[in-house]
């Protein structure tokens, strides 16, 4: 196809979207709690078979028009249209029967049930029984998702395991095909991308692209500005709970769309990224070591070290072991085989409580359900790691130490509270976040162990993370960053380990000052092909 | 402020709900009874409360930490029985008061071994060890006579007095006291908290649950021990069905009091107050003349009653805060935190 013809395309669909009638609108809806505006007089309108992006930081009010939008929350004021009718929904489950479906970021499946069961949860085709229309229609469930298991990328055995041991690609597509199964006309994705590897979000903007060509609605909430480019028909963004922009992706960069969600300048290398001031040049102390350390299957024969004031990435595609490798070091799980030398001496690491004790900590990946304790306030999330420090006699904690100590990190770290008595749940992810780091810096680790740094945090927050892994390199620590993230891993790391079935294949060496951006292509494609099978080993 | 404003503050003070139920039901019995507010009686409804209020704070430790331990009814009662025999073969009153104490260890051990360490489910285990409990008095009491101990030291373990206190009250509110004071201010009370609201969390930030939780039911167990001695001294004679239903007395107590049984909420003396409301119902209901026969329907409409004043309070406290800033996903808000890991 000629470039031509591709361009025609383009203005030929621009020009169809603007005449496309809209599916579902908001318009003018606000929603306010006591002394917080979470949205403010938003408009937003859903056009059949286009794809529209929604930005906005953390705490930006995305969350919140999701919710009004897939009739979790009412909205306080405005109103929502449908087909052009104004239309109000009290719950989630009538939105889903005008056909209006939400996929999460956290998975909403119930991982027990078998991908079939999931799709028609709650609103299973019945057949006549005993008892009247009582029993489930098999049958009918099959034949229903049967032209559509292909075109999503699912087999029929996939359909009959339990729908927690699919990959979350696989969950993505059942989800998909719930909302399809229901003739939904909207689809909202909440950052779908998260957890996912880089070919799996190919795949599924392949999905997407089909539910936009069979004429859905869809609505894409993401974090990943470079992802938008070539799929967003349109981009909302949000700050501060009000619209700001309805723009084109054809007249914007990641810098702009940046700007608008920030509202003002942001530093160079804007993606996420944030210059480190020196980087790591090799000679220094060992702080850890394995050798051969092994687990099963999942982990098999890893030799790395990690120097003082370095950061190693670890790179890998989804089930590569990495997160497994990180565990294994922290003690969470018990290892096979291997030595861990941590300062040069050899330890037993038999749980995370030894791993604190010689000096190890970790920023587990899943944030809500590894890291963060909900209820308690900021300080108690902190002083969690080392509660003796701030304890009497080591026996009585004291409360105002620990509030002092508690309050230096959150003001060092940069976290946005209103005190450190504030519970952690009511933070931003990015900031949660921070106070998660916080937590193990507390601990006063030598070697921090970071497994999805920035998964679901927005982009001031994740250059603020990139900073405190700098800072505490910096001052004498060691890292390593495990992230699917490609250009994060090429952008923090000083080296870099690629892991495939459970083994180390490779290492790159990233280099300080070249000039990242021409290299930096050069250095994925071969990590990329280290990662899938028939890299160099 | 509004008066609104006012009475939401209040009610959103934690256990707030509960203590006025209380202080309602005490009011309403008062002035129904001219009995209730008698010295007398109040001394009878103190000493009879020291049971339940003393099961239900240690059992508070154990739902805090994301646990449950039904053993204790039958603790309370083997360990009655283990002192009664210890003291009635003549050995000295502390010994006695060991053995009765080291009873309630020795199931708390048991119960914390296979729950802590080879994760088999609490409620299953504690179901069993209940059993083996009940089971044992039963044995012990058809071998020893258990009755009638002649010694002036354990009768002063339950007929003492310091400034017209009763002794089990004295030593039930230091226990309680202490029991407060360790969950709230030191680090063993915090990771108890800290592996009930997230035990994967507690567990990468470094807590060793295992070890965690078989403290905690060896503490439930010590404590309903103690619980024993002090019934041993209060009757000076054990039944074979000694200590039937008071675990379930002080789960219902805990649970009036506020302490949340998916775990990480909840303090010893909310138990303490559900405990008092318990005990002081089914006296009021006997001062009142309330068919006996209807006591335990009565028991539990109130602790129904008192749960859905607790919550409905709650819900209009809620309802004039600030809502949590991400409304949204409540699929994901509603997700328990995982129980994975050691269990």
């Amino acid at each position: 196809m000629s470039v031509e013809s591709n361009n025609e395309l383009a203005s030929a669909r621009a020009q169809e979207t603007s005449d496309k009638k809209p599916v579902l609108e908001a318009v003018g809806v606000g929603k306010r709690y006591p002394g917080v505006v979470a949205l403010d007089d938003v408009s937003i309108s859903l056009r059949g078979g286009e794809v529209h992006a929604l930005l906005g930081e953390n705490g930006a009010g995305k969350s919140t028009l999701i919710g009004i939008l897939s009739g979790i929350s009412a909205p306080g004021s405005g109103e929502l249209r449908l087909d052009g009718e104004k239309q109000e929904f009290t719950n989630a489950a009538q939105a889903q029967n005008l056909g209006i479906t939400t996929i999460y970021q956290e998975q909403s499946l119930a991982p027990d049930l078998t991908g079939l069961q999931n799709i028609f949860l709650g609103r299973e085709p019945r057949r006549r029984g005993l008892f009247g229309r009582a029993l489930l229609d098999e049958k009918a469930m099959r034949s229903r998702v049967a032209p559509l298991l292909e075109e999503f990328g699912l087999t029929v055995a996939e359909l009959n395991q339990p729908a927690g041991s699919l990959g979350a690609l696989k969950q993505h597509a059942l989800q998909i095909l719930k909302a399809l199964a229901f003739d939904a006309r909207v689809v909202i994705l909440d950052e779908p991308t998260s957890g996912l590897a880089d070919h799996e979000r190919l795949s599924l903007f392949d999905h997407m692209r089909r539910l936009r060509d069979r004429g859905v609605a869809l609505l894409w909430v993401t974090h990943r500005l470079d992802e938008l480019f070539g799929l967003a028909d349109v981009i909302t963004v949000l700050r501060d709970g009000r619209h700001v922009a309805a723009v084109s992706p054809d007249t914007e960069t990641p810098e702009t769309l940046v700007r608008l969600m920030v509202g003002r300048e942001t530093p160079p290398g804007v993606s996420g990224a944030s210059s480190r001031a020196k980087r790591w040049t090799g000679a220094a102390d060992e702080i850890l070591r394995l050798e051969g350390l092994s687990r099963g299957v999942l982990l098999d024969d890893i030799n790395l070290s990690v120097r003082r004031g370095e950061i190693l990435g670890i790179a890998g595609i989804a089930g590569a072991g990495r997160t497994e490798l990180a565990r294994a070091i922290l003690g969470a799980d018990r290892i096979d085989g291997g030595q861990i030398h941590m300062n040069g001496r050899q330890v037993r690491i038999r749980s995370p409580r030894d791993a604190y004790r010689h000096g190890i900590a970790i920023v587990p990946e899943e944030r809500k359900s590894q890291a963060v304790f909900g209820d308690f306030s900021l300080t108690k999330n902190i002083s969690i790691s080392d509660l003796r420090r701030t304890s009497t006699a080591r026996l009585v904690i004291d409360r105002r130490a620990e509030r002092k100590q508690a309050n230096e990190y959150v003001d060092k770290l940069g976290v946005r509270t209103s005190g450190v008595s504030q519970k952690i749940r009511n933070l931003s992810g990015g900031n949660q976040q921070k106070v998660v780091v916080a937590r193990c810096l507390f601990s006063g680790p030598s070697l921090l162990l970071f497994d999805e740094p920035t998964q679901g945090i927005d982009v001031a927050a994740k250059s603020d993370v990139y900073r405190l892994i700098y800072d505490f390199v910096d001052s004498g620590g060691a890292a390593i960053v495990i992230s699917s993230e490609l250009p994060e891993l090429l952008r923090v790391s000083d080296r870099i380990l690629v892991m495939r079935e459970g083994r180390i294949v490779g290492e790159v060496v990233v280099g300080g000052d070249a000039d990242l951006g021409s290299e930096e292509g050069v250095l994925a494609e071969k990590i990329m092909a280290m990662a899938a099978r028939g890299g160099a080993a | 402020m509004s008066i609104r404003d006012r009475l939401a503050r209040t009610a959103a003070v934690e256990g707030a709900a509960v203590t006025v139920a209380f202080i309602v039901m005490v009011v309403v019995f008062a002035v129904s009874s001219p009995f209730f507010l008698t010295g007398q009686n109040l001394h009878n409804l103190f000493v009879e409360s020291v049971f339940t209020v003393l099961l239900a704070a240690g059992m508070t430790y154990v739902i805090i930490v994301g646990g449950i331990d039904l053993s204790v009814g039958s603790v309370l009662g083997l360990s009655a029985g283990m002192t009664l025999m210890t003291a009635s073969k003549g050995a000295p009153l502390l010994v006695a008061i060991l053995v009765g104490v080291a009873t309630g260890l020795v199931v708390g051990l048991v119960n914390g071994l296979l729950i802590a360490h080879l994760g088999v489910n609490a409620f299953i285990v504690t179901l069993a060890t209940l059993s083996i409990g009940g089971g044992a008095l039963n044995v012990l009491t058809t071998r020893v006579e258990l009755t009638g101990v002649d010694s002036t030291a354990f009768t002063n373990l339950s007929q003492g007095s310091v400034l017209g206190i009763p002794a089990p009250v004295l030593m039930t509110l230091a226990v309680v006291l202490l029991l407060e004071f360790v969950l709230i201010a030191t680090p063993f009370g915090r990771r108890i908290f800290a592996a009930g609201i997230n035990d994967s969390a507690a567990h990468l930030a470094g807590v060793n649950l295992r070890r965690l939780r078989l403290q905690v039911y060896v503490l439930s167990g010590v404590v309903a021990g103690f619980a024993g001695v002090l019934l041993a001294a209060h009757l000076n004679s054990v039944q074979p069905d000694l200590g039937t239903g008071f675990e379930l007395t002080a789960i219902a107590a805990a649970v009036i009091g506020g302490v949340s049984l998916s775990g990480g909420q909840g303090s010893v003396w909310r138990a303490v107050v559900g405990a008092f409301f318990l005990t002081t119902l089914s006296q009021g209901l006997q001062l009142l003349g309330v068919d006996p026969t209807w006591f335990t329907i009565v028991t539990g409409v109130s602790i129904v009653a008192a749960i859905a004043f607790s919550r409905g309070t709650q819900w209009f406290a809620s309802s004039l805060r600030p809502a949590a800033p991400r409304p949204s996903a409540p699929a994901a808000e509603a997700a328990e935190p995982t129980h994975a890991v050691n269990r």
